[in-house]
């Protein structure tokens, strides 16, 4: 990894560690980044990793309810995705709900492993979460985060200030040092955005 | 709980119904879906890099080394600039550096806690930049976490550039506790969403 860049006060840069890498530039879809992950592709695997460890890291701590055993089952799923990306099958659908059913089963292993039922059936795939609202919960959760993290970084940040920062549109302006208008007008394409992103079902 | 904004601030008033109500569902999902949490710095970045993905790693404990070293990086490099700064005669006994979360990714802070003193207080000082200015009336709190449970430091104000705050309490740090910082909401017991956190 290399060195923080510096302010000139001496401090460095926020820690890359805060944020996760920005996809939006890049076109492929998740179903095509699978589709290379299973050719062995480690770019690939990266740009996915990218796209999906927040929101793998949100379900299996919402599963797992420890930070720890979470961490562990991230990386449960994506030695999955490595080993089995080659069985997805485009044509079958989407990969954020193939994606979402093998981070369930890490989680599910996981607490198995660790003695405890798992407190959901394993589901093939999101398409029928089923009647546990808690299931219909997590899938929109996992949606959400995953849309969240196909926005440019610009957007997202407007849209996390917005609606877990507390900070009002005006507060937002001054805080980016950006016009308001400049904030509403962003605020609105990011949702229609995710609007858009939402509605293709994160192909 | 955050309290969501106001959408019709957000977007508006002169979309189509249609849009309107298609923005309003997007609106509705990010309320019921909360915020994502942060990543660890173990999961910073893909494990194995694509070579062989986690073929033989020992899961936490690579992560582990590297959370160890950027930690060691980074507590050196903020200590050093903290060191020599205003408070260069503060005796630290321990120094716990803070980053932005997602909200505030450009927030940074370090924490510098001093000795108990003979009545049971633990003196700190505080210095953090990258945070927003907040309205009058409005302030940034201080919170250690341990057990799940939130133990209030303080509030503070920000100016441009670094601010450094000193502050006293009366808890008996450990070695696990966790810190966050959060902005001052009225008659809330519960901190709001972290803007820095260990």
């Amino acid at each position: 990894m290399s060195a923080a860049p510096t302010l000139r006060s001496g401090l460095p840069v926020a820690l890359r560690l805060a944020t996760i890498q920005v996809v939006a530039a890049d076109p492929m879809t998740d179903g095509e980044l699978i589709a290379r992950v299973g050719e062995g592709d480690s770019g690939a695997f990266e740009l996915l990793y990218g796209r999906y460890a927040r929101p793998v890291f949100a379900l299996a701590l919402r599963r797992l309810g420890d930070r720890g055993r979470a961490e562990d089952a991230v990386q449960e799923t994506f030695a999955s995705v490595w080993r089995s990306a080659r069985s997805y099958r485009q044509e079958r659908g989407p990969g954020a709900p193939w994606l979402y059913a093998v981070a369930r089963n890490a989680i599910v292993d996981r607490r198995r492993a660790l003695g405890e039922p798992p407190v959901e059936p394993v589901e093939e795939a999101a398409q029928d979460p089923g009647p546990p609202e808690r299931a219909e919960s997590s899938w929109t959760a996992w949606r959400v985060h995953r849309a969240l993290a196909g926005l440019p970084e610009t957007e997202r940040r407007l849209i996390e200030l917005a609606y877990w920062g507390e900070l009002s549109q005006s507060e937002i302006a001054e805080f980016l040092n950006i016009p308001l208008g400049t904030v509403k007008t962003r605020t609105r394409s990011a949702l229609g955005r995710l609007a858009d992103l939402l509605e293709g079902e994160l192909s | 709980m955050t309290v969501p904004p106001n959408f019709r601030d957000l977007v508006g008033h002169d979309l189509s119904a249609e849009e309107r109500a298609r923005l309003e569902r997007v609106h509705e999902l990010l309320v019921e879906a909360g915020p994502p949490p942060e990543l660890p710095p173990s999961l910073a970045d893909a494990p194995g890099r694509g070579e062989e993905p986690l073929a033989g790693l020992p899961r936490r404990r690579a992560g582990a080394v590297l959370s160890l070293a950027a930690a060691i990086a980074v507590v050196a490099f903020l200590g050093g600039y903290v060191t020599g700064f205003r408070h260069s005669s503060f005796d630290a006994k321990r120094e716990v550096p803070m980053h932005g979360t997602s909200v505030a990714p450009r927030a940074q802070g370090v924490i510098k806690l001093g000795k108990q003193d003979s009545a049971g207080n633990w003196p700190m000082v505080v210095t953090v930049r990258g945070l927003p200015r907040l309205p009058e009336r409005g302030y940034y709190e201080l919170f250690v976490k341990r057990d799940g449970f939130f133990l209030r430091c303080g509030n503070f104000n920000v100016k441009a550039g670094t601010t450094t705050v000193d502050f006293s309490v009366p808890y008996t740090f450990e070695r696990n506790d966790g810190w966050i910082v959060t902005r001052w909401r009225r008659g809330e017991q519960k901190p709001g969403p972290a803007l820095l956190t260990t």
